[in-house]
C-alpha cells in the first residue's frame, strides 16, 4: 500500500470571558442562568436598537492576533452574515469578512517525541488564515418533538480563528488545540473549556500521497468538544478516506458529524447549494481604528508566552523540558516557580521537585490556581531553607506544607510553635541513645560481634523514641561512638 | 445588464420570497434597471484610489464591558407568536 499523510486544517470558534457581550451591555456569561435572562432589544434583533461595541472584545482580539503573530490592522470592518435560522433573531450574524483585525500568523507547534511517527521532538509552523471578531447565535434545543430557541447566547463575543492546511496527524491536531487552550488561558482572553463550549472546532481532513503538495477534497467534521474526541474522530476519518481510495472510490466533499456517545462519524445532510451569504459592510457600525496609543497600551499587558517562557525555565534553571512543560502548563503557576526560585537562592531543580511532586497534587486535590495559594513562593523558599539546614527533616517539611496552606502562618512559626525542629542537642540525643542500648544487649552483642548492618536499627529505635525529632546525622555518630 | 429568471429565483429564495412568475418577471426588469444604473459608477476612474467604505472619519463609539439591565424573560416573550418554558417555540427545522 502506498504511504499516505493527512491535510488537516482547523476552524476554532472562542469564546472570549469578557463580562459583557459584544454589542450590548447583557452579561455574556450564562453557563449557570435559565434561558432568555441574559437578553435585550440589541441582541435579540429587535428593531431600532444599535449595536456598541465592547471595547474589551477588541483589546482581547488584539493580544490574541499579537500572540499568533498576526498583523494587527490599524482600520478593521464589520459585516454582515446574512443567513436565516431560528437561533439568529437579527437574519444575520455581525462578523468580519476582508478588513478582519488580524491577518495572517501562525503558531509554532512543538511536537512531543511520544505523539511523532518517529519518535523524534519536532516543531510544526501552524499558519493562521483567519482571525476575526463576530457575535455568537442563540442555542436551539430539541425536546419531545419540539423546538426552543433560548437568546441567552446571541451576541457573546467570538474570534473565529483557522488555521491553514498544515497539520499532518490526528496528534497533530490534539497538540494545536492543547497549546491553544494554553495560550488563550495564559493571556486571560478565555476559559477554553471545550465542553462548555469556550473553545469549539471543526475539523478539515483529506489526504494525499506521502510527497505530494495539492490538495485533494476534503470532508469537514463537525460537533467534536473535547480534545480526545478531535483526535479520535480524525484518526477515523483519516482511516475511513485511505480505505475509500484504496478500493478506488472518491473522496466526497461531505460534513460529517461526529457522534460522541457511539464514537462514529455520521454523514450530515449534504447542502444542495453552496452557501451564499452576501456579506456586506455593517451598516450600525463604523470602522474600528486602532491607533497606536491604544495599541501599545493593550500590548503593555502581552506577557510572555508559554512557548517562550518554557524555553526560558530550560536554558535559565536547567530544567529537564519535560519540568519546564508542566510548570509553564499555567501561567500563574510558572510564575510562582519564578518567586520561588527568587526566595530560595538554592538549586532551581530542587524548587521544581518540590512544586511537581507537592505542590501540584494539593493544587489539583483543592481545585486550585497557583496565584490562589496561602502557600506563597516565599513561604516553600523558606521551608526548603529550613530542610537544607537541617532543621527539620524531609518528611516535617512536606506535612509543614499543607499546615502553612491552611493556616497562612510562615514555615518557620510552625516549626517553633509545634517544637517540629531536629533536636540537634547532643545531651539529649546521647540520654536516648543510652537508653535504647540498655533495653537491647541482644543486639548490642550481635552488633559487636560484626553484624554491622544492625546500625540502621538502632538508629530507627533512637527515632522512634523521639518521634522523628532526633537530627539522625547525629544519632548515628553517638551511637557508633558507644558501640565501640 | 440583465439578470436572468434563475438569478432573480435564486435571490428570492435566499430572502425567503415566495413570487408569483408575473413578480419573479417584474422583478427581474426592476433589478436589472437598477444595476444597470449603478453599473454608471463604475465608468469612474479608481485606480489607485483605496475602496471607500464609509464616508463618515468617525470611529465606533466604544462601551465599557460593563452590565447593563436586560430584558426580562416575559418582556421577551411578549411578541413571539409561540413559547413554552420561557423560550419561543419554533417549527422543528430540515437543514
Ligand atoms: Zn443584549
Amino acid at each position: 500500500m502506498p504511504e499516505y499523510e493527512a491535510v488537516i486544517g482547523l476552524e476554532t470558534h472562542i469564546q472570549l470571558n469578557t463580562t459583557t457581550k459584544i454589542f450590548c451591555g447583557c452579561k455574556a456569561d450564562s453557563w449557570f442562568d435559565p434561558p432568555n435572562t441574559n437578553i435585550c432589544p440589541v441582541c435579540t434583533g429587535l428593531p431600532g436598537v444599535l449595536p456598541v461595541l465592547n471595547r474589551a472584545v477588541v483589546e482581547k482580539a488584539v493580544l490574541l492576533a499579537a500572540a499568533m503573530h498576526a498583523e494587527i490592522r490599524p482600520v478593521s470592518y464589520f459585516d454582515r452574515k446574512n443567513y436565516f435560522y431560528p437561533d439568529l433573531p437579527k437574519g444575520y450574524q455581525i462578523s468580519q469578512f476582508d478588513q478582519s483585525i488580524g491577518k495572517g500568523g501562525y503558531l509554532d507547534l512543538p511536537i512531543p517525541a511520544a505523539s511523532a511517527a518517529d519518535k523524534q521532538a519536532y516543531t510544526r509552523r501552524v499558519s493562521i488564515t483567519k482571525l476575526h471578531m463576530e457575535e455568537d447565535a442563540g442555542k436551539t434545543k430539541n425536546a419531545g418533538g419540539r423546538r426552543f430557541v433560548d437568546f441567552n447566547r446571541c451576541g457573546v463575543p467570538l474570534i473565529e480563528m483557522v488555521t491553514g492546511p498544515d497539520l499532518r496527524s490526528a496528534d497533530e491536531a490534539a497538540q494545536y488545540l492543547i497549546r491553544l487552550r494554553q495560550l488563550l488561558r495564559w493571556l486571560g482572553v478565555s476559559e477554553a473549556d471545550m465542553e462548555k463550549g469556550h473553545l469549539r472546532c471543526d475539523a478539515n481532513v483529506s489526504i494525499r500521497l506521502k510527497g505530494e503538495t495539492g490538495l485533494n477534497p476534503k470532508t469537514e467534521i463537525k460537533n467534536v468538544n473535547s480534545i480526545d474526541a478531535v483526535r479520535e474522530a480524525i484518526e477515523k476519518e483519516i482511516a475511513r478516506q485511505i480505505h475509500e481510495t484504496e478500493a478506488g472510490r472518491k473522496i466526497e466533499a461531505w460534513t460529517l458529524e461526529w457522534d460522541e456517545d457511539a464514537g462514529v462519524l455520521r454523514k450530515m445532510r449534504s447542502k444542495e447549494t453552496e452557501a451564499d451569504y452576501r456579506y456586506f459592510r455593517e451598516p450600525d457600525l463604523l470602522a474600528v481604528r486602532l491607533d497606536d496609543a491604544w495599541k501599545q497600551a493593550i500590548l503593555r499587558d502581552l506577557p510572555e508566552l508559554p512557548l517562550e517562557r518554557r524555553a526560558r525555565f530550560v536554558a535559565q534553571y536547567g530544567l529537564p523540558e519535560y519540568d519546564a512543560d508542566i510548570l509553564t502548563a499555567e501561567r500563574s503557576l510558572s510564575d510562582y516557580y519564578e518567586a520561588a526560585v527568587k526566595a530560595y537562592g538554592g538549586d532551581p531543580k530542587k524548587v521544581s521537585n518540590w512544586l511537581m511532586n507537592d505542590v501540584l497534587r494539593m493544587l489539583n486535590d483543592a481545585g486550585l490556581k497557583a496565584e490562589d495559594l496561602k502557600l506563597t513562593p516565599a513561604h516553600l523558599a523558606e521551608l526548603l531553607k529550613l530542610v537544607d539546614s537541617g532543621k527539620i527533616n524531609i518528611t516535617t517539611g512536606k506535612a509543614l506544607l499543607g499546615k502553612v496552606q491552611e493556616s497562612g502562618k510562615s514555615p518557620a512559626a510552625i516549626v517553633e510553635a509545634e517544637g517540629l525542629g531536629l533536636v540537634s542537642d547532643d545531651s539529649a540525643i546521647r540520654a536516648v541513645v543510652e537508653e535504647v542500648l540498655a533495653e537491647s544487649p541482644a543486639e548490642v552483642a550481635s552488633y559487636k560481634g560484626g553484624k554491622l548492618t544492625l546500625m540502621g536499627w538502632f538508629v530507627g529505635q533512637v527515632m522512634r523514641k523521639m518521634r522523628g525529632k532526633a537530627d539522625p546525622n547525629l544519632a548515628r555518630q553517638i551511637l557508633e561512638e558507644l558501640l565501640q | 445588464m440583465s439578470l436572468t429568471l434563475e438569478e432573480v429565483e435564486h435571490i428570492a429564495s435566499l430572502a425567503r420570497l415566495e413570487l408569483t412568475a408575473e413578480e419573479k418577471e417584474r422583478y427581474r426588469q426592476q433589478l436589472s434597471a437598477i444595476l444597470d444604473y449603478a453599473r454608471r459608477l463604475q465608468e469612474v476612474d479608481t485606480t489607485g484610489i483605496p475602496p471607500t467604505s464609509s464616508v463618515l472619519p468617525a470611529r465606533s463609539r466604544l462601551r465599557e464591558d460593563r452590565v447593563e439591565p436586560s430584558l426580562t424573560p416575559a418582556e421577551l416573550l411578549r411578541n413571539a407568536p409561540h413559547a413554552e418554558k420561557d423560550q419561543f417555540r419554533v417549527p422543528p427545522v430540515i437543514e
